[in-house]
């Protein structure tokens, strides 16, 4: 079958194939971005899709979540006979331009006789189920859908083949009350023992609703037992300023047996908050997502909203874009630098770090006028433009920061001690990481070579010469080092764009967006890969918006990278991935 | 006895100074304004107006511990010359008993640290334990070389001895045990490379670890008893090694030039310690062993250079 929608190359041939492999059992295929192909498959496929996409096309399932329906009263997937595709224009930033054709829905399979839920059945009572999937030598995602029958709340698990899930598929359980079929590892998650039974992401839940004192039971780590061996806990309270997580340590003297992670201490419910607020103030929620990548969230937000919504920011603001996202990796980068080396005491390298760094917030206070960037992202594109002097201050400091960071490294590559302390410690082997989906530098540093502005360029990466340095020891020197590459690029990025400034607008007017579009924003943050997925609302309102950060797929890379080190390395191994304790709770 | 009472006052009043100095020495060479000199001053005296929290789980030795830290660090600095080169307090042989009142008081550190049973207290007693086993002989064994020479462990005695004109400064065992204590004086006092005093990082605390649980008036005779080690064992290594200028007789000038001579010494060690601070990272636990070793077999070199080039 020739196909006829309007979707990047690399795309049609996983197409084709999937269509050839599951033919009627696949429903409604969907493509409202080049880039961004929905695929509505029955509940019962999901385990053998994801199988296929992943033997066959290397896709990644980067993001599972939930969607309630129930009351929906059409969903983001037009059916037959139902008129809600317009034209689209060249997708999101990122896409490649392709001329915008019409109508891009098309049912597979013979029209006549749907079969199983997801086959043009009416999408009422039911809750849906979304994996997305990157396929990142293919330039394109592919989103599956499933429905999960609101009287038949369960689902299967992919944990077991895809062990990168574990959280977000219990987080799934915890919120939407969809219950989990085969997971290895069913507790709660996001919500912890103690919660009384409520879902709420579920639109039946008010979102001020007052839940009484917690009095559930209090949660069981899982005790390693033997001679000598004693649980060290650590947190959820630290010292130094710093968001809540708990450590178990199980250790036989000095070394790790094994260490438990116990997240979502403070979830804010922010998904739920997005429902409740005009898309405009999404923006500044996004923001406080992660503080330290607020211009990343938000941005990614943005370029969900600007999907939907079928407007792309003007040249400039993307410009812009571009170069406060390389300008908080920058920053980000550094402080961190800094404080892998303070945590093996070598506090002259950090103070160096930090006086870098400090430059680089001044001067974004002086750019936006905020030190974390916030204010400077909205819809449609930035809020303010960087006049001649400004951009002239910007390449000054890259032209001073870049020898004074070379005398950092130079400084931190002379001392033995340091790299005596970061080297084999902490290692992340990358089977392990490319079993876990890690990603963002944590990946790159174990031989993950993935990075979303080379794959999936979005604001100004397309234009931009810059090279992703991976490299496969997976220790704590190598995420040091990795950041230090990246800083080199991300001064290349910045002269690179700054040369080569576009001029006009800074913001397109982003209208009226109609309701029930769903689209798929993302932007690589200093971290790693971000992900926003939005599904509009009338009046310019939200009925579901969808974060991944991150630090949630991270997480659990620590607790393999620690096996075998001893527990004085645990601060500088933890410091090497600087993963979001907000990020991940949300 | 006024001798006794005027060592007293110069360790309790110079202790904290010499802590002080160092810490505002490290601020300023990684280009911070750091806290004033007399910062470890004021901690002590808000320590002491502070109300104490007790962990219900702490028994008897945890209250005890902090006044056993305190006095036996006192008493062995009683027993070093530090202005003067008598010492105004000389008991069970001078040297021997010094170590041992340090022992004792590590002893109940460690102690002090176990009691709560909180995790982080355990962690510290057993990494203290694991570097005083190595560090200890390393100590005794450098300074049984001085008072081999001396022909007795009394430390004035052996001050004395290495007041003579013929004492020459550069022979090898003077320089090996000088370099044996060196490395002890940074364990002994948590100094990087062995452990860090600044970290608020409990997972890798040694010293601090075993202070986590204490408040108050218990915590401040931790931090003054450990200052006051501090100064003691620094006062040794300057005294012992370099004892020019020390007042040998008791007389107002005499004393007075021995208390300047004393604080010019003093500030050059801190220095060292400072620039060995921050030119260092901290090693790992398993190599701090290493490290120790290393000042214990320097130390029976110096031993044997003894025979060796007598």
């Amino acid at each position: 079958m020739t196909t006829e929608f309007n979707i990047v190359a690399g795309l049609q041939r996983p197409l084709a194939e999937v269509r050839k492999m599951f033919r009627d059992r696949i429903g409604t295929v969907h493509a409202p971005r080049p880039n961004e192909l929905y695929v509505d498959i029955p509940l019962d496929l999901a385990a053998g899709f994801c199988a296929h996409l992943h033997r066959k096309w290397s896709a990644r399932l980067v993001s599972v979540f939930a969607d309630d329906v129930r009351d929906a009263m059409n969903t983001a997937f037009p059916f037959p006979g139902v008129d809600g595709l317009a034209s689209f224009p060249p997708g999101g930033s990122g896409a490649p331009a392709v001329p915008p054709n019409g109508g891009t829905t098309e049912r597979t399979g013979d029209d006549a006789k749907p079969r199983g839920v997801a086959a043009g059945v009416p999408h009422r009572g039911v809750f849906h189920l979304y994996y997305v999937y990157a396929l990142d030598q293919r330039h394109g995602f592919i989103i599956a859908r499933a429905a999960v029958p609101a009287d038949k709340p369960e689902f299967p698990s992919l944990t077991d083949a895809v062990h990168g899930v574990n959280w977000q598929e219990r987080e799934i359980q915890d919120l939407f009350g969809l219950k989990l079929l085969g997971h290895p590892n069913p507790r709660r998650c996001a919500l912890h023992d103690d919660w009384p039974e409520v879902f709420p992401l579920r639109k039946d839940f008010d979102l001020r609703t007052k839940l009484p004192p917690f009095q559930g039971p209090r949660h069981k780590f899982r005790e390693v037992e033997g001679e000598g061996v004693f649980q060290v806990p650590v947190g959820p309270v630290h010292a130094g300023i710093i968001e809540p997580g708990h450590f178990l340590f199980s250790v036989a003297g000095e070394p790790v047996l094994y260490l438990q992670l116990r997240m979502f201490y403070v979830h804010k419910g922010t998904e739920k908050l997005f429902e409740s607020l005009p898309v405009a103030h999404g923006v500044r929620l996004a923001e406080s997502i992660s503080g330290d990548s607020s211009f990343a969230h938000a941005t990614a937000f943005c370029h969900a909203v600007e999907r939907a919504a079928e407007i792309e920011p003007p040249p400039r603001a993307r410009a812009l874009r571009t170069l406060c996202l390389e300008l908080e990796r920058i920053y980000n980068h550094l402080g961190d630098i800094g404080a892998i080396c303070t945590d093996v005491a070598f506090v002259t390298a950090h103070m160096h770090a930090l006086r870098l760094k400090e430059r680089v917030m001044r001067l974004n206070e002086h750019l936006t006028g905020n030190r974390l960037l916030r204010g400077m992202a909205c819809l449609g594109g930035v809020r303010f433009d960087f006049d001649e002097s400004q951009l002239e201050q910007l390449a000054q400091l890259v032209a001073t920061l870049q020898p004074e960071f070379a005398a950092l490294v130079e400084l931190i590559r002379d001392s033995s001690g340091t790299r005596d302390r970061l080297e084999t410690t902490g290692v992340l082997t990358p089977d392990v990481a490319r079993d876990l989906g890690i990603v963002g530098l944590a990946g790159r540093a174990s031989g993950v070579d993935r990075d979303l502005r080379r794959d999936f360029p979005h604001a100004f990466y397309e234009q931009l010469r810059f090279d992703i340095p991976v490299l496969t020891a997976g220790d704590v020197q190598s995420r040091l080092a990795l950041r230090r590459e990246e800083i080199f690029q991300s001064f290349a990025i910045i002269n690179q764009v700054a040369a080569g400034m576009p001029d006009g607008p800074i913001r397109t007017a982003v209208g009226d967006i109609p309701p029930d579009r769903t689209a798929l924003g993302y932007v690589e943050g200093w971290r790693g890969e971000i992900f926003h997925w939005v599904r509009t609302a009338p009046g310019n309102r939200l009925a579901r918006c969808k974060v991944k950060d991150p630090s949630l797929q991270n997480w659990p890379a620590l607790t393999e990278a620690i096996l075998g080190n001893i527990v004085p390395d645990f601060p500088v191994v933890n410091k090497s991935f600087n993963l979001s304790y907000s990020g991940t709770d949300r | 006895m006024i001798a006794l009472a005027l060592q007293t006052l110069l360790l309790l009043g110079l202790s904290p100074l010499v802590t002080g100095a160092i810490r505002l020495g490290k601020a300023r060479l990684q280009n911070r304004r750091g806290p004033p000199l007399w910062q470890p001053y004021a901690d002590l005296a808000k320590f002491l107006r502070k109300d104490m929290v007790v962990s219900e789980h702490a028994s008897w030795i945890f209250s005890v511990a902090p006044y056993i830290v305190f006095v036996t660090a006192l008493l062995a600095g009683l027993m070093v010359p530090m202005v003067s080169v008598a010492a105004p307090l000389s008991l069970f042989g001078g040297a021997l008993a010094l170590v041992g009142l340090l022992a004792l008081g590590r002893f109940f550190l460690a102690l002090g640290g176990l009691d709560p049973a909180s995790a982080f207290g355990g962690m510290g007693s057993s990494r203290e334990m694991t570097i005083a086993a190595i560090a200890e002989p390393a100590m005794m064994l450098a300074i049984f070389t001085v008072a081999l020479a001396a022909g007795s462990t009394d430390l004035t005695r052996i001050v004395q001895t290495t007041l003579e004109p013929a004492w020459g400064l550069a022979n090898p065992m003077h320089v090996l045990a000088f370099a044996a204590l060196f490395i002890v004086l940074l364990a002994e006092t948590g100094r990087i490379p062995i452990d860090n005093p600044a970290t608020h990082l409990e997972l890798t605390m040694i010293h601090e670890a075993m202070l986590l649980e204490y408040s108050g008036r218990q915590l401040a005779l931790m931090e003054w008893g450990a200052s006051i080690k501090q100064l003691v064992l620094m006062t040794l290594l300057v005294n012992i090694f370099f004892p020019a200028g020390i007042a040998t007789e008791i007389t107002p000038t005499a004393l007075g030039a021995g208390l300047l001579a004393y604080a010019a010494k003093l500030l050059l060690l801190s220095t060292a310690i400072v620039l060995v601070e921050t030119t260092n990272a901290k090693l790992r636990l398993f190599r701090v062993p290493d490290l120790l070793s290393i000042a214990f077999a320097v130390a029976l070199l110096a031993l044997f250079s003894t025979f060796l080039f007598p």
